[in-house]
């Protein structure tokens, strides 16, 4: 009985992740297309709000859903499947969260290490950190 | 039978509409300007990475770095053992241990732009107490002109403000040690200091670390008391990390460098606070298992 109502409840916290989530990136979407000019198919970098609040561009927008599909994505797992707190090669105890933000923490930094290096195209850094992200959630 | 749902989470909306517009908005807009270019009138043009890449090689952003983490150092290394001092020579009861304890307390009450003021007419040569008297004793001082005499000012100001708060930290983590520790001591006679490296060390590690964490973050993000006092000057002698920036943002109106800087500074700041976490709760953790 606890465990049906667990799993109900577990069903609408998802709905009421995902579906925002997922229209949020609707919106993203229909201000992208609805900024792009005649001379471009697609805004990559035109403002999505022109002279509006926060100054919004796709890049942006699309870094910050991503970003928020996380934590979408880690509630979910955090729901479905719970885990017990485990020590890695920092010596502390990590729980899948904790992982991510280390991963998110250190991709922020190599980053900023491979532009200030030099040490080729940025997409090649975002490859490093994808790496060390999986090097992060074994060994940590 | 134990019903679930979750109303609880409207419970917490208020704290996330809160956080939403002070925190997590600004930061969404500075990681927007700082890949975008503005003329003003609210106009921002794709700029990519170009600003990260400016401040990742400007010299001005690396020497306002080192000289925060210069004044940083210098801050913990006076603060720590001072504080540390204070509090082993603090009376432990009577009317003089609450006396003392208001005392310490009060330079922590002082707003922070106070804090400068104080300490900006205290060194005047010409109506302060400190460099009137320094002056007169043939001691060639002024913080607006002199770089050491500049740094020297904004140092013992720090540690004016903040010792005591070491020092209360201190203080608890002395007065949790039980008598029993120190009446075996004496009978083993062991010496003032093996008493303090056995004994009231291990008892502090964890009030010191806490202490040590929060001086670091908090000098690293100082601000307002330096720039009451010398504005960052002479130069650029006293211009750390927030004063530079306040400078770029809104003193020179760029935006998008200032907006990269900031988030570089950011994730110093975060890292600094994840250590400060990992910590507390595995302190908390340790008291728990005792």
């Amino acid at each position: 009985m606890a465990q049906s109502s667990h799993k109900r409840g577990g069903a609408g916290l998802i709905a009421g992740l995902v579906a925002p989530w997922l229209a949020v990136g609707g919106v993203i979407l229909w201000a992208a297309l609805r900024a792009s000019g005649e001379d471009s198919a697609f805004a990559w970098t035109q403002s999505l709000n022109p002279g509006g609040w926060m100054a919004w561009v796709f890049p942006t927008a699309l870094f910050f859903w991503i970003v928020a599909g996380l934590l979408v994505l880690f509630s979910i797992l955090a729901i479905r499947a719970p885990e017990t707190p485990r020590r890695g090669i920092l010596r502390i105890e990590t729980t899948r969260g904790d992982r991510l933000f280390i991963a998110l923490l250190v991709a922020g930094f190599v980053n900023l290490a491979w532009l200030a290096l030099g040490l080729g195209p940025q997409w090649a850094a975002l490859v490093a950190c994808a790496i060390l992200a999986a090097a992060i959630f074994r060994l940590v | 039978m134990k019903t679930e749902n979750q109303k609880a989470w409207f419970l917490v909306l208020p704290v996330l509409i809160l956080v939403a517009f002070s925190a997590v908005i600004p930061l969404m807009t500075v990681v927007n300007y700082s890949v975008q270019d503005t003329f003003g009138n609210n106009q921002f043009f794709w700029a990519g990475l170009a600003w990260f890449d400016d401040m990742l090689h400007s010299e001005r952003m690396w020497n306002a770095l080192g000289r925060q983490i210069v004044f940083s150092s210098i801050i913990l290394a006076i603060e720590v053992p001072l504080g540390v001092l204070v509090a082993r020579n603090m009376p432990k009861k009577g009317v003089w241990a609450s006396v003392c304890l208001v005392l310490m307390a009060l330079p922590l009450l002082i707003p922070w732009n106070v804090v400068g003021t104080i300490w900006q007419i205290f060194g005047r040569v010409d109506i302060g107490l400190l460099g009137y008297t320094l002056d007169a004793l043939g001691v060639d001082y002024n913080y607006t002109q002199g770089f050491y005499a500049a740094w020297a000012t904004v140092i013992v100001m720090d540690v004016w403000h903040w010792t005591s708060l070491v020092a209360l930290l201190a203080y608890a983590g002395l007065q949790s040690i039980p008598d029993a520790y120190y009446q075996a001591a004496k009978i083993d006679q062991a010496s003032r200091w093996s008493v303090f490296r056995y004994i009231e060390l291990p008892k502090m590690r964890g009030v010191l670390t806490i202490a040590i964490l929060l001086r670091f973050m908090d000098s690293f993000k100082i601000y307002t008391e330096p720039f009451v006092l010398t504005g960052g000057g002479p130069g650029n002698a006293t211009t750390f990390l927030s004063i530079d920036l306040v400078k770029m943002a809104l003193g020179q109106f760029d935006l998008g460098p200032a907006a990269a800087f900031s988030l570089m500074y950011f994730l110093v700041i975060m890292v600094i606070s994840y250590v400060f976490y990992i910590v507390m709760t595995n302190l908390d953790k340790e008291e728990g298992g005792e």
